[in-house]
Order: C-alpha cells, then structure tokens, then sequence
C-alpha cells in the first residue's frame, strides 16, 4: 500500500505539488494522470526519497522509503530510464545494485532473461536504444522481487511489442496482489493498464477513483481528462 | 552494519566497472614510473634524497584526483533524451536511501583504491629508478612511504569532496589537476604570501619530501595534519549537502 498524505512541494515560488493526498492499493495497478510537468514525477521521486517534500508524507506500507529496512526486495521503481551509467555493461549495473541490496548474483541472469536482455547483458548501455534502457530499468526493479513497483512514464520510448510487453507484465504483478504505482500521460494506454486513477493537474489532484469513476459520464478518459482539468480561459 | 557493508561492496564493484576509473588508477601508478624513469636516464639526473618522491607527489596525485573526480561525477553523468542511460544517482540512493551511508561508502571505496593506487605506484616508481640507475633510490623510508599513502589518499577525498558539492567533474578536475601539474596557482601565490604553503597541494608533500626548497618548513607531521583539515573542511559541508538536498 502506498500512501501519500497531504504533500506539498515548493521549489522557489512555485508549488510543484500544493498537497496531495491519494492511495495505491495491493492488487491493484493505479495510474498517476497528467500533463508534462503537472507533478508527476516530483511526487514518485518525493515517494522514494530521492527529492524532499516541503510538508506532508509519502508512505509505503505506513514508512518512508528511507526507513525500510530491505528497499529493495520491497519496492522496486523505474525512474527516468535506467539509472545506469554509459560506460558500464548491463550486467554489471545490475551486479552492483545486486551487491548494494544483498541479492544473490544469481538474479541477474535471471531478471536479464525476464526482460530479454540476455543477449545484450554484457555490452555497454551506451549502446543500448531507449527501449533496452527501459528493459533495464524494469530488470532493476525486478532484482529483488518486490512486493510493489514504481514505474514512472514506463512506456515512453518502447516499441508497440515493448509497450505490449510492460503492460502485460504490470497486470501480471497487480494479479499476484502486488501494488504498482505508474505515470503517465498517454490516456488510451492508461485506460488498457489501470484499475484506479489520480488526475494530476498544476501540482493539485483533480479527480480520484477507478477507472469508471473517473470517467463518469464521459465516453473516454481522454474526454474526462481535459474536462476535469480545463483551465478558465477556456483551453 | 549490513547495509553499510552492501554499500561499500556495490561501490567498490562500480569503481572497478567503470573504465574511467581503471585510467585514474593506472595513470596514478604509470605515470609517475614512467616520468622518474625518463628523470633518472637524463644527464642532469642529480639523485637525491626526493628520487622518485617527486614524481609520486605530482603523478600519482594526478591519478587521486581523477579516481576521487570520477567516483562522484559519473553518478551524474547525463545523456541526452533519446539515450538509454539516465544519471546513476537516482539508482545509488533507491538502493542506499540512507544517504550518509550511501556517501561513506563512496569515501571508503574510493579511499581503498587510493591506497592501493599510492602502494602500486611507489613499487612501480622505485623499481624504474633502480632498473634505469643500476642502484636503489635513496632514503625510502618506511615514513616517507606512508606519506605518500596518506597524501594520495587525502587529495582523493579532497577531489571526492569538492565534486559532491559542484555535482559535475569539469572544474574540480580543471582546478586541481592543472595546479598540480600545468601550472601551479598555489606555487603563484605562495610568492605573495606565506599562507599558500599551506594549500593542499603546497603543504601535503612536505609529509615525504625532504628537499624541497620553498619559503615555509613544514614538518612532516605537520603537513599531515594540514591535509586531513583541508579534507574536513570541504568534507563537511559536502556531506550536509549531499543528505540534505533534492537528488
């Protein structure tokens, strides 16, 4: 259960999350919705305590991120790509990551294999095409065999067969009753992914609940999206 | 202690995958051999109680900075938008979240290999004087071996330091390694005035030369304990920053 509790984010001036409250639940893949910049990515980094929230709590299963005793084997996430440095293998940036959470090594073959990267293990991730980052980055997530995943705008940059690929897989974790906590702002993928969702807009949330909630008497989510989130001069 | 322990093995593995750290390292130890050697076949070769000391104090420092550079800088390598690496750092703190445990990892990697680096390079040093000259260099003391340790281990943690605080290798590695070698801003100063012998790298040898010919003495001990403030001073406030400040 991940749960965030009233954060607020300020950089300077402006207010990248002006307090937002809102839940994902254990069996289920909800759906963080909004434009570029709407706050996002700020509240998935504020959830792994990468970035610090102003006020206000991001919690995973009742604890901060930073105070979990095995982070690894308990969430895994997928932050703006791969995290992995160019000049590294694919192999040896899972090696570390392995050695720094104190999995087997075992595991990286074995999570390489899940996400077909095999083949492209031992070379460079400077060589990799965005979409094979992304693979990467879902191999990390994996390493430790989380019971809840962070995927933050997994399908940017993959192939129709990746995007095919990462959906299946979230459903497949969701189905097992693990948590997934994903972004982004492509509408009609959303709609095939996602139980629940949040509509983000300007750092506030506009709307809350499953899929058909949301919806409501609209015929798509597209359709609710901008309804929900028109701005006054009437964009 | 478990994760601290996690930590310090997922660092030292990175270093040691990461090719520019291979370079820092094996320029660290070849560089100052190979410069002692070409010193010891010249005509004007004097010996001297700093053979091969010298060329340890400023090639091998070379190395430090870069390792201590690198360490840091390559957490927040970017690339551009079409490319499948993204900066490392995100990755380092989602597995270390305890951020003072995720930096004392880096130190003690880094310090590790630096000691390694100043061990290899004084073997390789000492050895191509004494295979160019037919003789031992002279005076290599157990005491002035470990000053060499203790400065190439400091300068990789100054440079270590000042790249957590400036998130990017550019101007630590312009400032340090071009005062240690082009031209020496420190060396500059010093004629102006006196407190430029106790910069790092003016005050730092003096823990294993002997023959140096500049305005201060600085006793070994001395240039020890200058060195290790000089690390406190930029470690201190890198370390606040480096917990306190968004990733």
């Amino acid at each position: 259960m991940i749960t965030f509790d009233s954060v607020v984010k300020r950089r300077g001036e402006r207010h990248v999350l002006a307090g937002i409250s809102c839940e994902a639940r254990p069996g289920r893949v909800t759906g963080f919705l909004g434009a570029n910049g709407a706050g996002k990515s700020s509240a998935l980094r504020i959830l792994l305590g990468l970035d610090r929230a102003t006020s206000g709590r991001a919690l995973i299963d009742g604890v901060p991120y930073a105070r979990l005793r095995d982070p690894m084997r308990t969430v895994g996430a997928v932050l703006d790509g791969s995290g992995a440095h160019r000049c590294r293998t694919g192999r040896a940036h899972l090696r570390w990551l392995a050695h720094a959470a104190g999995i087997p090594l075992a595991r990286v073959a074995e999570v390489m294999a899940d996400v077909g990267l095999t083949e492209a293990a031992g070379q460079r991730v400077g060589s990799y095409s965005l979409g094979m980052g992304r693979r990467l980055g879902v191999a990390a997530a994996l390493l430790g065999d989380p019971p809840v995943l962070v995927l933050d705008e997994p399908v940017n940059g993959l192939d129709p067969q990746g995007i095919r690929w990462m959906r299946t897989m979230v459903r497949s974790r969701a189905a097992q009753g693990h948590t997934v906590l994903l972004s982004s702002h492509l509408m009609a993928e959303l709609e095939e992914t996602v139980d629940d969702i949040v509509i983000i807009d300007r750092g506030r949330i506009v709307a809350q609940g499953t899929l058909t909630e949301v919806t409501g008497a609209h015929r798509t989510l597209e359709s609710a999206f901008f309804h929900l989130t028109r701005t006054e001069d009437g964009r | 202690m478990t994760t601290a322990f996690r930590a310090l093995r997922a660092e030292g593995h990175k270093l040691l995958t990461l090719p520019s750290a291979r370079l820092a390292i094996a320029l660290g130890v070849l560089l100052p051999a190979g410069i002692a050697a070409l010193n010891a076949r010249s005509p004007h070769w004097s010996g001297g109680v700093d053979a091969g000391f010298t060329e340890l104090g400023v090639g091998g420092a070379i190395g430090a900075i870069l390792l201590g550079v690198v360490a840091v800088s390559s957490e927040y390598t970017t690339e551009g938008e079409e490319s499948a690496a993204t900066r490392q750092i995100a990755a380092t703190l989602t597995a270390t979240p305890a951020r003072l445990v995720a930096l004392a990892a880096k130190l003690t990697a880094v310090g590790l290999l630096a000691l390694a680096l100043a061990a290899a390079a004084g073997v390789a040093t000492f050895t191509a004087v004494h295979l160019v000259r037919g003789e031992p260099a002279s005076a290599v003391t157990a005491g002035r071996v470990l000053g060499v340790q203790v400065y190439l281990l400091c300068t990789a943690w100054l440079a270590l330091a000042l790249t957590v605080l400036t998130r990017n290798g550019v101007v630590p590695m312009a400032v340090m390694i071009a005062n240690a070698s082009v031209m020496s801003v420190t060396y500059l100063l010093s004629k102006v005035t006196d407190a430029a012998h106790y910069f790092p790298d003016a005050a730092g040898p003096h823990m294993f030369l002997r023959g140096v010919a500049t305005g201060a003495h600085v006793a070994p001990v001395t240039a020890g304990l200058v060195m290790v403030a000089w690390v406190t001073a930029v470690l201190a406030p890198a370390a606040v920053v480096f917990c306190r400040r968004d990733a």
